[in-house]
């Protein structure tokens, strides 16, 4: 029996050789730590945390310190009188009934003021973002630009951002863990945060999580932060807010009047739209070279799914992009029943509201793609339009590749795209930047 | 009752693991209405739950080990997390929690069953016909998968068509009814059955932390009652409570779920506090270090519990003042809690500690808890939440609550009275093996959780990616969640090997003060042959070590209090009579509270038929089983209690 | 054994047994916890209610009227502008219908204390001179079937008001208004159904072998508690539904 106390002590050594070890794993990186000063609204955060941090190491060092001295001074000794019968003490008992107000009122002060401070609402010139939670991807309209992009969000370093948050379906949480707290997006309603990029920012990524649980894909919903310039930032946006470079619709707005500007998508609905053309001014795009390897998905593609990766070197993207726009295709590939890309399908109407997928105006320039779960690549976008459900789990995207099996119709696709058709449809897809 | 001649007793060995002369057999388990047979059922059954929420856990932990892996699917992963933490929370704390309840209260009380020992079967067994609805869709992955607290409109037929979210609305309908049948009866029990003497101020302190828990069950109860009603309705008759498309407001879920689920928190909690209430007093041999401020803490913990349920809501919106009305509400109850830390410590220090298996298990609950409370500080302040919620650091948080806390004491409270349930002690060499890999298993697997959560961990992802700085810590949780598995594998083996071969213990088990320690091990049906009278909170010291209770008033009850209840001076109660021949009228046993709580079940279940398109099979079963429950309680009403 | 012939027996003790702490019976303790319980989850319905008031977006409404074929809300009929007749809904709460089942469920109360008094007194000899009205007052079968009676027309009211809600074009689930309505006055009503039914067994176990002793005051004790409770909860309802517009 008296063995047992020095066993505690040696595994009571072990835990805290254990935590320290946790604590300093030096060489490891930590990309989504919350302990970044990265925002204003971060730095208050920490500022807080710190404080809470401090009283609660005081409260641990001196109950769990109280109790080992405790447990060691007073274990049984053989022979031992029997201890005092000790039924109370008023006094003692009132010291610490206070003692814990004397530590949580240091701890409610800053955080009232803290809260008051970071919910204010956000300066007037904010930038503005709308952020739309879908079942599992990430909408960012910036409603100043005219934009609406997917899964990646550019943001201008020293600017404070105004986020808008909603969802279209289900509850969702908006969460960057090195730039700032979570918000949720609940239905019915909207809620609002902000907070400031550090201007000491260069052009850095982080990653963002969905962080209300959400259904099936709730751990694939993700999405990055780009951080970069100012001036970087209006180049982006500048060039988002426009049909993709050397689309027919961008060209036919460049070359022509306001009357056939209007004309051209119409007609380009009926009449197969000639390919487009490769044009090298396309804005300013966060360079792959700054994204770090936490920032590159590598999320693994089962093995099931194959694809000929050979046709993707030979696709056609005027074939593709017939296929994708041209209404007659419809049925086979209909993409743009759920994607807008601007300057096309016109006839469909589709709205940013009533668009289920992601806007596909842009994709070229996205580093990633379903929820930030893969790189943008040729061999991932065709084995992603083949079929969407095996790559990512509830996937509400549909089963394309001609003898797939479709979770979503829970039968095997017959009326689809051969992988021909699905390079050529990639290629096209690959060349919207 | 005889009083001239004394009857004979029944001479049988010491040490079986029921009381002699009882009959035993299926039929009698079936049939039985005695307190402490349910609440062995309670015991083995939530044990029972308690392995498969560890298996559960495990595969979760597994499949967490490394980045990208894929044991299992995201479906099945989401079931797995949904019923590992409802089954902890309905089928395995709240129950085990219950076996002591059923075991503990009367004989703490001095009674001689429950006030409605026929009721109390009901619950058991609509207990057990609920855990297994819920359970068993597991092996045809059609589990709940909406996660324990199950947010609308995430659970309404929009989005979760299939029979995975009937199975958790109707499963906990289920479970609801028998946390409230067992709540009241409880209630009614503390209130009207203690033996004469035995003031409110003088009962146990286990009893008194139960007695708040049945208060917080009937209040809290409710309101997931309606809201589960409302999700049922929207899911099976359309009406549109968490219609998006009507308008509907889905933080209406969110409120009438934390409402009860704060409250729950302190369910799941305080029956432990009680129990380490009773373990550390005795291994200290000395008696509780403030006794009232002990009571009074817990009916404070209960009463805050109801004020501070948006604690839960604070990234959704509610505007800076709600969010600073609930923060402050929160860091209140750190106080009652604090104090009761304190005084576990004071109760110790300067006693005559032995660390039994028992007692160290009481000590990690007052370590581990200490832990949980100020990591529950650090999310009382909604801007350092905002950080927290839905992370790794709340999982890390409520497992050193409810891991650390609760179920540390539950099995403190196993081994502190295995040998007054079964009349054999538990081995002390098995129980440290059990003690120690549980204590550095859970330590090592949730500890690392914290620092996940704060380098950016969300909560309740089946699979996350390489780089993102969580590995090792994920690494390291597997590991201790290994550890944790030997110690349950030592534990089972200890609670069953023990029963037949462990050392026989004495009425007295480990040297206590209460009421329970005064008859045999186990004790007979009828637990008091005579009732005492009790004179103090300690009555059995008061006869075996008069110089601890010494300090304390004393109060003889007066005599016509004491000729209504038949109750005589305080003893020790060493032999085993019938009851018959002692002349005390026990309840018959009966099989028609199991029917009505398996036609009850049925009906409730009945319902999931309309989803799998078997309309009129819905029906046939909801109505043909309703008539058979009515019979049932028909039957159960009107014969005989005794 | 004193509960073996009472059909509504439940659990009790033994008679030479009797002993309580507080010298109540347990099943007053029990029927007190269950109304407590009760409190809570009629306040969860009511509150849901309010929450849920005015955020329907289609009618009827309860106190205003609306047009079936727009957003369009007023106070009276000429205000929902530009709405053809036939697309007018009615507010849907009728007061007046619902001010009577609710005077006669607050007499059933009544009924319901006299029904105790009757059983309570029983044994007692009437006085010398007795009238048909002391007759009345000592006939604990007449007003157990008042109260039962009573409560039974309001479940009467009741499904009256609900079958015109419906032809006025207002189901479960039509609106938000619709779910929390129906869902809350149901649960009420269902809650005077089980104490009708509860009221009719008394009645037969009066009729069969009458209701008279400790125990049956009981009996009835309990019951009485439930129905004043149900009373009590339509008060607050019909205050806070149907009043407060």
């Amino acid at each position: 029996m008296t063995r047992l106390p020095y066993r505690r002590l040696g595994a009571a050594m072990c835990i805290a050789a254990l935590t320290l070890a946790l604590a300093a794993c030096g060489g490891q990186e930590y990309p989504n730590s919350t302990f970044i000063h990265n925002s204003e609204i971060n730095t208050d955060i920490i500022a807080l945390w710190d404080r809470i941090l401090f009283m609660g190491t005081l409260v641990f060092i001196f109950v769990e310190g109280l109790l080992i001295y405790t447990i060691f001074r007073f274990r049984a000794k053989p022979n031992a009188p029997l201890p005092k019968p000790v039924h109370g003490n008023h006094t003692l008992e009132i010291v610490w009934t206070l003692l814990p107000v004397l530590i949580l009122i240091p701890i409610a002060v800053p955080t009232v003021k803290t809260i008051f401070k970071t919910q204010a609402p956000a300066a007037a010139d904010a930038l503005q973002v709308e952020v739309y939670g879908h079942q599992w991807w990430w909408e960012f309209r910036y409603p100043q630009y005219g934009v609406t992009t997917a899964n990646e969000l550019y943001l201008p370093a020293g600017k404070t951002v105004a986020f808008t948050l909603r969802t279209v379906d289900v509850l969702h949480s908006f969460w960057t863990p090195a730039l700032a707290g979570k918000r949720d997006l609940i239905s019915n309603k909207t809620n609002y945060m902000w907070y400031t990029p550090d201007a000491k920012l260069a052009e850095d990524a982080f990653n963002g999580f969905c962080t209300e649980y959400c259904g099936s894909s709730h751990a694939n919903m993700r999405f990055r932060v780009y951080t970069t310039t100012p001036e970087n930032f209006e180049s982006w946006a500048a060039h988002q807010k426009l049909a993709a470079a050397g689309s027919p619709a961008a060209l036919a707005a460049t070359a022509s009047a306001d009357s056939a500007a209007k004309k051209a998508p119409a007609r380009a609905a009926i009449i197969p739209t000639p390919a487009p053309v490769p044009v090298s001014n396309v804005g300013y795009i966060f360079p792959e070279s700054k994204l770090k390897s936490h920032n590159v998905p590598h999320t693994p593609i089962p093995a099931s799914l194959t694809f000929d990766d050979a046709l993707l070197a030979s696709a056609d993207v005027a074939a593709g992009h017939a296929l994708v726009t041209n209404i007659a295709n419809l049925g086979k590939a209909p993409c743009l029943t759920c994607h807008i890309i601007k300057g096309e399908g016109a006839m469909l109407n589709l709205s940013d509201n009533g668009a289920k997928g992601p806007n596909l105006t842009h994709v070229g320039t996205r580093h990633t793609f379903a929820g930030g779960l893969f790189p943008t690549n040729a061999a991932n976008v065709a084995r992603w339009i083949k079929n969407a459900q095996v790559m990512k789990p509830g996937a509400t995207m549909n089963t394309f590749g001609i003898g797939e099996y479709s979770a979503l119709i829970k039968a095997k696709v017959t009326a689809g795209l051969t992988d021909k058709e699905i390079a050529d449809i990639v290629a096209y897809l690959m060349s919207l930047k | 009752m005889a009083t001239t001649a004394a009857p004979a007793p029944i001479n049988t060995p010491a040490g079986t693991s029921y009381a002699p002369g009882e009959a035993t057999g299926i039929w009698s388990w079936l049939t039985t209405v005695d307190h402490k047979r349910i609440g062995t059922l309670y015991l083995w059954t939530a044990l029972t739950f308690f392995i498969v929420a560890g298996i559960e856990a495990f595969i979760i932990r597994l499949q967490l080990m490394k980045p990208n892996n894929q044991l299992v699917s995201a479906e099945m992963y989401n079931q797995l997390f949904t019923m590992h933490g409802t089954t902890m929370v309905f089928l395995v704390i709240m129950p085990l929690s219950a076996a002591f309840f059923n075991y503990l209260i009367p004989l703490q009380i001095g009674a001689r069953d429950v006030a409605f020992p026929r009721l109390n079967a009901f619950s058991y067994w609509v207990y057990l016909f609920g855990g297994i609805f819920m359970t068993v869709p597991i092996f045809f992955n059609v589990a709940p998968n909406g996660g324990w607290f199950g947010y609308a409109p995430l659970t309404t037929m929009q989005f979760s068509g299939g029979l995975n979210i009937d199975f958790w609305v109707i499963g906990l309908q289920i479970l609801g009814v028998s946390s409230l049948a067992a709540a009241f009866n409880f209630i009614t029990t503390i209130i009207n059955m203690r033996a004469p003497g035995m003031s409110l101020m003088r009962m146990p302190i286990f009893t008194w932390m139960s007695f708040v828990v049945q208060f917080l069950l009937i209040l809290a109860f409710p309101a997931i009652t309606i809201a589960l009603f409302f999700l049922q309705f929207d899911r099976f008759f359309g009406t549109q409570f968490y219609e998006i498309a009507a308008g509907a407001d889905p933080l209406l879920w969110q409120h009438l779920f934390w409402v009860f689920g704060h409250p729950e928190v302190y369910i799941l909690i305080l029956p432990a506090f009680g129990l380490a209430s009773e373990i550390l007093p005795t291994f200290s041999k000395k008696p509780l270090f403030g006794y009232n401020v002990m009571v009074y803490s817990g009916i404070m913990i209960g009463f805050l519990g109801f004020g501070v349920w948006a604690h839960h809501m604070f990234a959704v919106g509610m505007g800076a003042t709600a969010d600073t009305i609930f923060a402050m509400a929160t860091l209140l109850i750190g106080i009652p809690t604090g104090v009761k830390i304190f005084n576990w410590v004071a109760t110790m220090w300067g006693g005559n500690i032995r660390f039994t298996v028992a007692m160290k298990f009481a000590i990690s609950l007052v370590a581990l808890f200490t832990i949980g409370g100020i990591s529950g500080v650090m999310h009382s302040s909604p801007p350092t939440d905002l950080q927290q919620t839905d992370t790794y650091f709340i999982v890390a948080h409520f497992h050193y609550v409810l891991f650390g806390g609760s179920i540390m004491g539950i099995m403190g409270g196993i081994y502190f009275y295995y040998p007054k349930i079964f009349g054999r002690y538990m081995s002390e060499k098995l129980g440290n093996w059990h003690f120690w890999s549980f204590f550095v298993g859970m330590n090592m697997t949730f500890f690392p959780m914290h620092y996940a959560g704060m380098l950016g961990m969300p909560r309740r992802i089946y699979t996350y990616d390489i780089g993102q700085g969580w590995e090792q810590f994920n690494l390291w949780s597997t590991v201790g969640a290994l550890l944790q598995g030997v110690g349950l594998i030592c534990f089972v083996y200890n609670f069953v090997k023990s029963r037949k071969r462990g050392e026989v213990a004495p009425n007295d088990a480990w040297g206590a003060g209460t009421l329970e320690w005064s008859i045999p091990s186990p004790p007979p049906d009828y637990n008091f042959a005579k009732i005492p009278y009790v004179t103090s909170r300690y009555p059995l010291w008061d006869i075996k070590q008069p110089e601890m209770t010494a300090e304390l008033t004393h109060t003889a009850p007066d005599a016509g209090v004491i000729a209504d209840a038949h109750a005589v001076p305080m003893h020790e109660e060493t032999q085993y009579y019938t009851a018959k021949s002692l002349g005390i009228p026990m309840p018959f046993p009966t099989i028609k509270p199991f029917f009505a709580a398996l036609f009850m079940v049925l009906m409730m279940a009945g319902l999931v038929f309309i989803h799998l398109d078997l309309f009129w099979v819905a029906i046939f079963v909801m109505i043909g089983s309703g008539a058979a429950f009515v019979g049932s309680l028909y039957g159960w009403l009107t014969s005989p209690l005794e | 054994m004193a509960t073996a012939d009472t059909p509504a027996g439940h659990e009790g003790h033994h008679e030479h047994v009797h002993y309580t702490s507080t010298g109540l019976e347990n099943r007053k303790i029990a029927i007190w916890a269950l109304i407590g319980s009760e409190c809570m989850l009629f306040a969860s319905l009511i509150s849901t209610y309010l929450i849920y008031k005015g955020r329907s977006k289609v009618g009827p409404f309860p106190h205003e009227w609306s047009c079936k074929t727009s957003n369009v809300v007023g106070k009276t009929a000429e205000l929902v502008a530009g709405c053809a007749p036939a697309d007018v809904l009615k507010p849907i709460l009728d007061i007046p219908v619902t001010s009577q089942s609710t005077f006669v469920l607050l007499m059933s109360s009544l009924a319901m204390v006299l029904a105790l008094a009757a059983v309570e007194n029983k044994g007692h000899p009437l006085p010398a001179g007795a009238g048909w009205w002391d007759r009345c007052l000592a006939s604990s079968k007449f007003w157990l079937m008042a109260t039962a009676v009573m409560g039974a027309t309001f479940i009467g009211y009741q499904s009256y008001e609900f079958t015109s809600f419906v032809h006025e074009g207002l189901t479960i689930k039509t609106n938000l208004f619709g779910s929390s309505f129906f869902t809350l006055t149901g649960f009420h009503g269902a809650h005077v159904s089980v104490g009708v039914l509860w009221l009719l067994t008394l009645f037969a176990i009066d009729v069969k072998r009458g209701l008279k002793g400790k125990n049956d005051v009981l009996l009835v004790d309990i019951c009485a508690l439930y129905w004043h409770f149900v009373d009590v909860v339509w008060i607050a309802i019909f205050t806070l539904i149907y009043l407060i517009q």
